[in-house]
């Protein structure tokens, strides 16, 4: 049972084996009610989320403002997007912003929930203070970074001017731009992140530990030698999810610097882009495209994700 | 099925591609769905856009049929496109952002051209060149303006004062008249007090400074003219409060140009009627120390905007009605007193709501200031692409700004990614 | 005494995190006290003000709260127990049967996972148009009832904590898929459910950007769109906006405290159990 997350089980016997001696178009008959318990999930897909997909493919080859009849323009989107400099630089912000704000979320993550499950007194309280940021509406959240990374009067550079270290203009500089909104990320993630490692942490047998106690082992050698391997799926679980969404990082860097992503375009990312080429610029095809080339780069990182861990595995 | 990576990627293309098959543009809904029923009229505006006062009592002044407001939060033109596309729930009347314009008339064909239902008779009641905005080059009339955003130069005249500038508005219509005086006094302050830089954030002023031409990006043939000199001369004026260290990179509506109105960090700004709104909220100590005088080198607009009646209104004749009635100079400065949305009906500045004394301006009559702005906006071409078109200029602005980029490889820069632009919108 | 040390050592990282956490949104209560131009002060206001009154007063005044409290409520509500139902099925069929196309299915959920939800709005309001759900709830309830990312959460956990021999007991002793499902795995499941319930009825509840395109009608509004109203296009009222936030906030905190016990306790158990 240490298959990676997607893998199937290979213990998983099929508990219908009582067909197997049947041929082939009764058989697959005979398993409708594992049909029937997907089929919700595939009907809501269907009927939501095909029509929508096969139009976006549709309309990556079109030219449509969204209103006017929309014209067959064949590969222009996509050329003009391979000669856009905009577009390949919000490629270039949205890893970058990616690996910035996923890496310190997940080993912060990890950390504190560790250090939460060790801890008697006071988890529940804990819990819901960490779960917080995650409810906390976006509105407020925006107008409260924006002030934190002020260059004025902001609450950054004021201890930066305690300490004596010059002030910094965050949100006029590209850089801090960066930082900024992947504070921001960090911020509303952590506590998501570490709720979901505690439940694993929880599943993980006692008895090792008590084991890993008798061998003398350390706090350290605990963590490497057993927690970290009991939770690889669990941890993979969680990069794959930020994968998704810090792939799509689109609400964070709008509310703190515009629809412009800043200077030098430093919090424009893909999704960003996006929204700007759809509903400001009205060029819905081009739109498309750049979806297109999105769900591209999720796929790509997925796949290098699970590549990782699998290898990881595998050599164990 | 071994599942690997190549399954899943394989997976991914099969979904993507299996779906293509057989599909067709089904969607294609250019031509306007059935009309409304009649038994309520539909309005749609976004919070703010519209006075409350004038907006309750237009409601109890047409009974029959029932108008039903909603207010739309968020991104109103995404909502209204959306809702265009899928061609129910559409509004018999609805608002539509001076910035959003451009972009609506080539869909003309989706709204009543004002003019059949006896527009002509009251369109010599607005500005002209506001009512141009709403026209189609083969001269159908979509919109009856909502309000307008004629600019004023904001300041703080105990800060001005105190730094060895003039306080007096007229002395200070005067001594800036242009942005080079501007400049040149900011210059000045800078040196009695170097915490109160006159430019609040020199990339804001460019829109400004571009809306006191009478050309944009485009001209009426569909040519791009965004390289040529009206457009490099406002890059030129605010690349040059950059290098005279007056910009104080503190781009409107940030916490810290909020908090600098008040502490007097922000001591001056140019902007439309309406920041007034956002000036009075964020100031309570700074309150009757704010002074108004006209744009260094003359008016420009920011914002305002327009009723349109959609072709799916149940009774077009009823519905402009409604809006005559709303936006008849009577009501327009009704809505000023509501809310700051400045007439666009001249006939509406005599109204005592208009010639009131503002205490937060420290007793001086706004109108003073706005009214002659108002008439002397230039009348200009916008061209559908035009705000796509401006992006990259702004965006490079920005670079030269925070010192990443020189003032010349920033324009040709941004002039050849407005020209790609241009291009992929069919502009010549 | 190295051991009580250590104690103390943890607690008090753990409660630096919790200042960092709970700062913003403290802030956000300070400035739901205050008035809008406290906000910008400087130095920064740190007290509760007195003008919380008003500033709810204001919010019930220009938006109709509890009405759009109810939709919220009875969208949340139905989103959170549909997703739970059909997910955690489905994520017990995947975990514990084989049957033929079962990995190609698979792999399509978690295709479905990478496509962007935002990009989409346009063909989707013409689903919805089609259909006839324009300015109902339904539009909001229908489309979230079963979600890919729900069902692959679930059935991580079936796979990892119910051994196969549970399953093929219950199957000797007689009982169908559906009683398996409802007496051998649900149960177990309780803290991962606890945990896609919590996330679900969280997502449903701050929902912004569909519901906003979605929903028509002024009367049928949920508690995002209507407090989007909110915010004016000029001289928002930031300390009405913040209330405004906070009080949408409260019942999720609510719900979460009383369910993080729940989690709690199932996961404990299950801890025990394993």
């Amino acid at each position: 049972m240490t298959g990676t997350a997607i893998a199937p089980a290979p213990s998983a016997e099929p508990l219908t084996g009582r067909s197997s001696g049947q041929r082939s178009g009764r058989r697959v008959w005979s398993y409708w009610r594992f049909y029937l318990a997907l089929s919700p999930f595939y009907v809501l897909f269907a009927v939501f989320g095909l029509y929508p997909m096969l139009s976006t493919i549709v309309l990556a080859f079109q030219r449509w403002d969204g209103l006017s009849p929309r014209r067959f323009t064949g590969l222009d989107n996509f050329r003009f997007l391979f000669e856009d400099p905009t577009f390949w630089l919000s490629l270039q912000n949205t890893v970058v912003l990616f690996f910035m704000s996923t890496i310190p979320t997940l080993c912060i993550a990890l950390v504190l929930a560790v250090m939460l499950q060790s801890a008697v007194r006071f988890t529940g309280v804990y819990r819901i203070a960490y779960f917080i940021p995650n409810v906390t509406s976006l509105v407020a959240m925006a107008i409260f970074f924006s002030a934190v990374f002020s260059t004025n009067f902001g609450l950054i550079n004021a201890g930066l001017r305690s300490l004596g270290i010059p002030e910094q203009d965050w949100l006029g500089q590209p850089w801090g731009i960066k930082i900024a909104v992947s504070t921001m990320i960090v911020w509303q993630w952590v506590g998501y992140n570490t709720l979901i490692y505690l439940a694993g942490l929880q599943s993980i047998p006692k008895d090792q530990y008590e084991a890993a106690k008798v061998d003398g082992a350390g706090p350290v050698r605990t963590f490497f030698s057993i927690t970290l391997p009991q939770m690889r799926s669990i941890v993979l679980f969680t990069v794959i999810i930020s994968t998704i969404g810090g792939l799509q990082t689109f609400t964070e860097p709008q509310v703190m610097v515009g629809n412009s992503g800043g200077t030098g375009q430093s919090g424009m990312t893909v999704v960003l882009y996006f929204y700007r080429a759809a509903f400001l610029d009205n060029d819905y095809g081009y739109a498309a495209a750049i979806a297109l080339s999105i769900f591209m780069l999720v796929l790509l990182f997925t796949a290098i994700n699970w590549r990782i861990f699998r290898v990881r595995g595998d050599a164990k | 099925m071994e599942l690997s990576r190549r399954s899943l990627l394989a997976g991914g293309f099969a979904l993507v591609g299996g779906t293509m098959v057989g599909c067709s543009s089904g969607m294609d809904t250019s031509a306007p769905a059935k009309t409304n029923v009649a038994t309520t009229l539909v309005l749609w505006c976004w919070p703010g856009g519209l006075g409350k006062s004038v907006l309750d009592e237009t409601i109890t002044h047409f009974p029959d049929p029932t108008i039903k407001y909603s207010e739309i939060g968020g991104d109103f033109k995404q909502k209204l496109i959306t809702t265009f596309n899928g061609g129910t729930g559409i509004p018999d009347i609805t608002g539509i952002k001076g910035e959003d314009i451009a972009s609506m008339l080539p869909q003309a064909n989706r709204f009543v051209d004002l003019k059949t239902v006896g527009a002509d008779a009251i369109l010599g009641d607005y500005l002209e060149w506001k009512v141009k905005q709403a026209t189609t080059l083969d001269g159908k009339v979509l919109g009856i303006p909502i309000d307008i955003g004629p600019t004023a130069l904001y300041y703080r005249e105990d800060v001005f004062t105190k730094g060895g500038l003039p306080g007096d508005p007229a002395k200070v219509a005067a001594e800036l008249s242009t942005w080079d005086d501007f400049i040149a006094a900011g210059v000045e302050l800078r040196k009695a007090n170097p915490k109160a830089p006159i430019v609040s954030d020199a990339t804001d002023f460019y829109d400004i400074i571009i809306g006191q031409n009478p050309t944009r990006y485009i001209d009426k043939d569909n040519k791009f003219i965004g390289d040529q000199d009206h457009i490099r001369k406002a890059w030129d004026i605010c690349v040059k409060m950059m290098t005279s260290k007056v910009d104080g990179k503190t781009p409107g509506g940030s916490p810290d140009w909020n908090a600098g109105l008040d502490q007097g960090t922000v001591p001056a700004l140019v902007g439309a009627a309406w920041v007034a709104l956002d000036v009075k909220a964020a100031c309570k100590t700074s309150v009757g120390k704010w002074r108004l005088a006209p744009t260094p080198s003359g008016p420009a607009n920011f914002g305002g905007s327009f009723l349109t009646i959609t072709k799916n209104a149940a009774d077009p004749a009823k519905a402009f009605e409604v809006i005559k009635y709303m936006l008849n100079a009577d009501n327009q400065a009704k809505a000023f007193a509501d809310a700051q949305i400045f007439p666009a009906t001249p006939a509406a500045y005599d109204k005592p709501q208009l010639k009131a004394a503002d205490p937060f301006f420290g007793g001086q009559v706004p109108i003073e200031v706005f009214g002659p702005a108002a008439k002397n906006i230039p009348v200009a071409y916008e061209a559908p692409a035009d705000s796509a078109v401006a992006q990259p200029f702004k965006d490079e602005l920005k670079s030269v700004q925070s010192g990443a980029k020189a003032s010349d490889a920033a324009w040709s820069s941004a002039v050849s990614k407005a020209k790609a632009i241009a291009k992929r919108q069919g502009v010549q | 005494m190295r051991y009580r040390l250590r104690g103390i050592a943890l607690h008090v990282v753990l409660v630096f995190a919790l200042v960092l956490f709970m700062f913003p949104f403290a802030w956000t209560l300070i400035m739901a006290s205050n008035s809008t131009a406290d906000i910008y002060r400087f130095p920064p206001k740190f007290t509760f003000g007195d003008q919380f009154d008003d500033n709810v007063r204001h919010v019930l005044e220009n938006v109709a709260f509890f009405q759009s409290m109810t939709n919220t409520a009875v969208v949340a509500i139905s989103t959170t127990a549909l997703v739970l139902f059909f997910d955690s099925l489905a994520a017990f069929t995947f975990a514990k049967f084989r049957f033929p196309g079962r990995n190609a299915l698979f792999v399509i959920l978690l295709a479905t996972m990478l496509l962007p939800a935002q990009l989409a709005a346009v063909p989707q309001f013409q689903t919805m148009a089609l259909l006839g759900w324009v300015g109902s709830l339904k539009a909001l309830i229908v489309p979230a009832a079963a979600n890919a990312f729900g069902i692959f959460w679930m059935r991580q956990y079936f796979q990892n904590s119910i051994h196969d021999e549970l399953v093929e007991a219950a199957t000797l002793d007689g009982c169908g898929f559906l009683r398996t499902y409802w007496h051998v795995a649900l149960p177990s499941a309780r803290p991962a459910l606890a945990f896609l319930g919590i996330f679900t009825f969280v997502a449903s509840w701050n929902d912004y950007m569909w519901p906003l395109i979605v929903l028509t009608n002024p009367d049928h509004l949920t508690l995002q769109v209507a407090l989007s109203q909110l915010n004016r296009s000029h001289g928002v009222d930031y300390s009405m906006v913040m209330t405004g936030a906070l009080m949408a906030m409260v019942p999720l905190i609510i719900v979460f405290a009383v369910f993080a016990r729940q989690f709690i306790k199932g996961a404990t158990e299950g801890a025990i159990r394993g």
